[in-house]
């Protein structure tokens, strides 16, 4: 069994979606506890974060690493009782760069590390029109939505998205969290935004102090400059 | 510019093979760059102890590596998830084709934008703004006039609205339409309240989409080729889209000079501090094939900390410019990405670090500056923009290796403190509105750092 888990880490480590799945298949097949594998995905992962933040690996390689983990993951949960899985569920994020901005390396970065730090990510990509967030969280059951903005003339669209929650009525379903180089503690609390990060790092704290809390924070969660 | 070349780069944006952006970002683009850095031997030969670099064996290495990327990946085009690629001879002729010369404004504020190589003792011209920087709609004239009012300066571009008329902008709307146009009649009556009436200028930077674009560059008043340059960015390094393609094509409509430019990321998608050169070296190429551009920016970000000023990011940059300006005839320029806020010494390092190396780099023009990395509303002011236009003139002559000196001399006095850098103050609160001076704090600040580079061998131009 113990061969098998080194050859999913090692799937991982390499970023192969397909020897993932297939190495967690065989894990489940031969009758592995699921939670174990995940304890030890789990501990990877955060050794990959940890390279990556003393840039002994890089991007794509964290990008790579966290789809294999997603592959993994898929075969794993599903052996999972149900009421086990409640408890190792990070959440689910719904992120995308606001409509009007095409950048996007911020936002992957944030959300390769989210995935790093096992929670479920659904990316929608840069230039997402407001509604977009809207229908794709209440679709997936979002716990968190993410919105990146590195430009000014397209900050305004995260308030869009808090508001039409809010108009909606579903507001309080979802923690929100904002981000982007423009984007400060001041702004996020201006528009009642939930959570805010300068760094990446920042930003999967942030997620996970705002899960922690679950619906019951109240008040800004800001990490990464203290005094702005 | 011509058209004919820019039908066949659409032709091919529809036409090449096919590909999904996630695999271009994680598969495509990092293991070509990985290859290229083994076979070249480039792998680990960044030097962050001597952030200038000095080799010229190396340029020519990373030039070669450069140019071979961009040949075999092209450029990906977002909108029809294809790949744009050139022939090798159409990369070269490319590169050929591009302007050696660029005369703009007029009058005594007429300016000629000329090849430099490195140590070059021929002053770079200085573009100087709040770049990208967000700023409240009474205040986009004010501190255009503060940055114009020194004859160090130039080229002026202005920073990005707050609000239009009093609304917020939402980019991406036909509010920016009209504000495109709205930019370009506020540069001007800042240059004419400087006494520059000639003065050039860059537009529309505060255009995140293609509509300001459209709407400002052009419209009566407002831009236009004699006076202003064309701004087109890349999404990022190696890609292109639709937005991009409509920027280039209103400029060949008018015959307008093109910027093209994007930031490559050490530690993003090219990795490495080399990796990002090799990288940044690609874009170069493939940006005079695909947008045929006057001027040209290929610079490089840390995304540690999102700026340019640290020991990896100059290294890098001086690698590059160094190869843009010895093996092409192009117009290449660098901008100066700060971390730091105005009246902090930190923010007058950086930009010096950034500048002196560049310039003596080779670089043919220094645009700056981005106090705070871009973070706060209204946080830019006229001092910093005429102490890098000033630190950009003095450098001209400098031998790289005595860049390498002031550069390692003055990054301790700063570069622990990349992360979290000093937040300083706001336009209005360094800045007296009325006679648009900066604060007796400010100045002196200024006048101690100049000090120390006056002590450290740099000669200020004229006092």
């Amino acid at each position: 069994m113990s061969s098998v888990t080194e050859k999913l880490k090692e799937a991982i480590r390499i970023g192969s979606e397909k020897d993932a799945r297939e190495m967690a298949e065989k894990f489940v097949e031969q009758g592995g506890d699921p939670l174990a594998a995940i304890s030890e995905v789990t501990v990877l992962m955060q050794e990959i974060g940890d390279k990556f933040s003393r840039f002994e690996i890089f991007l794509p390689e964290v990008i790579l690493a966290a789809d294999a983990v997603k592959e993994a993951l898929a075969v794993l949960t599903a052996k999972i009782p149900e009421e086990k899985k409640r408890e190792i569920r990070r959440g689910k994020v719904v992120i995308g760069t606001v409509f009007g901005d095409i950048h996007d390396i911020g936002k992957n970065l944030v959300a390769t590390m989210l995935q790093v730090a096992g929670f479920e990510v659904v990316d929608l990509g840069a230039d997402v029109p407001s509604g977009r967030f809207v229908d794709e969280a209440e679709k997936v059951k979002a716990d968190i939505i993410a919105m990146s903005s590195l430009i000014t003339p397209s900050m305004i669209y995260q308030k869009d998205v808090i508001d039409q929650l809010q108009d909606m009525g579903v507001r309080s379903r979802y923690r929100i969290m904002v981000g982007g180089a423009p984007v400060t503690p001041q702004w996020a609390e201006r528009i009642s935004a939930d959570g805010w990060g300068k760094y990446a790092e920042d930003a999967v704290e942030v997620a996970k102090i705002l899960m922690e809390g679950s619906r019951e924070v109240s008040g800004l969660v800001a990490r990464g400059a203290p005094g702005e | 510019m011509s058209e004919t070349k820019f039908l066949e780069v659409l032709d091919k944006a529809h036409t090449g093979p096919v590909c999904k952006v996630k695999d271009w970002e994680a598969r495509i683009v990092p293991l070509e760059i990985k290859r290229i850095l083994k076979e070249h031997g480039l792998t680990g030969v960044c030097a962050p102890e001597n952030p200038v670099n000095t080799d010229d064996g190396l340029v020519d290495d990373f030039w070669e590596a450069g140019f071979e990327l961009a040949l075999s990946t092209g450029m990906l085009c977002l909108a029809t998830e294809r790949i744009i690629k050139f022939t090798e001879e159409e990369l070269k002729e490319a590169l050929r084709n591009r302007p050696s010369r660029l005369t703009l404004g007029s009058g005594s504020d007429r300016v000629v934008i000329e090849p430099r190589k490195p140590e070059d003792k021929k002053p770079p011209i200085t573009t100087m703004t709040p770049l990208g920087i967000t700023f409240s709609e009474d205040l986009i004239i004010p501190v255009c006039q503060a940055i114009a009012q020194y004859r160090v300066v130039d080229i002026v571009i202005s920073p990005c609205l707050l609000t239009f008329h009093g609304r917020i902008c939402r980019g991406g709307t036909p509010y920016e339409t009209l504000w495109g146009k709205y930019e370009g009649l506020l540069v001007r009556e800042a240059t004419r309240r400087a006494g520059r009436p000639g003065m050039p200028a860059w537009g529309v930077e505060s255009s995140p989409t293609e509509y300001g674009y459209l709407g400002g560059y052009g419209a009566p008043g407002s831009f236009d080729p004699s006076w202003a340059i064309a701004i087109a960015l890349l999404p990022s390094p190696l890609k292109t889209d639709y937005s991009l393609l409509h920027k280039v094509a209103h400029a060949i409509n008018w015959g307008a000079p093109i910027e093209s430019g994007h930031w490559t990321m050490i530690g993003g998608y090219e990795g490495p501090p080399e990796g990002a050169a090799v990288g940044a070296l690609a874009a170069h190429v493939l940006q005079c094939a695909v947008m045929q551009p006057t001027v040209i920016q290929s610079d490089i970000l840390d995304v540690r900390y999102f700026g340019n000023c640290g020991r990896e990011a100059i290294w890098a940059n001086s690698i590059t410019v160094q190869a843009r300006s010895m093996k092409t005839n192009t117009l290449p320029f660098g901008v100066t990405s700060q971390v730091s806020g105005p009246c902090t010494d930190m923010l007058l390092y950086e930009t010096a670090c950034i500048s002196v190396a560049e310039v003596s780099s080779g670089i043919c023009m220094v645009m700056g500056t981005r106090p705070t990395g871009c973070r706060f509303p209204d946080y830019a002011s006229g001092l910093e923009n005429r102490f890098c236009a000033e630190v950009v003139k003095a450098s001209a002559g400098l031998r790289r290796g005595e860049a390498c000196e002031l550069v390692k001399a003055l990054l301790p006095r700063y570069e622990d403190r990349l992360r979290r850098p000093p937040k300083g103050l706001s336009f209005p609160q360094c800045t007296d509105l009325k006679t648009l001076q900066p604060t007796p704090e400010w100045q002196a600040i200024y006048e101690k750092v100049w000090k120390e580079l006056e002590n450290l061998g740099l000669q200020k131009p004229w006092k």
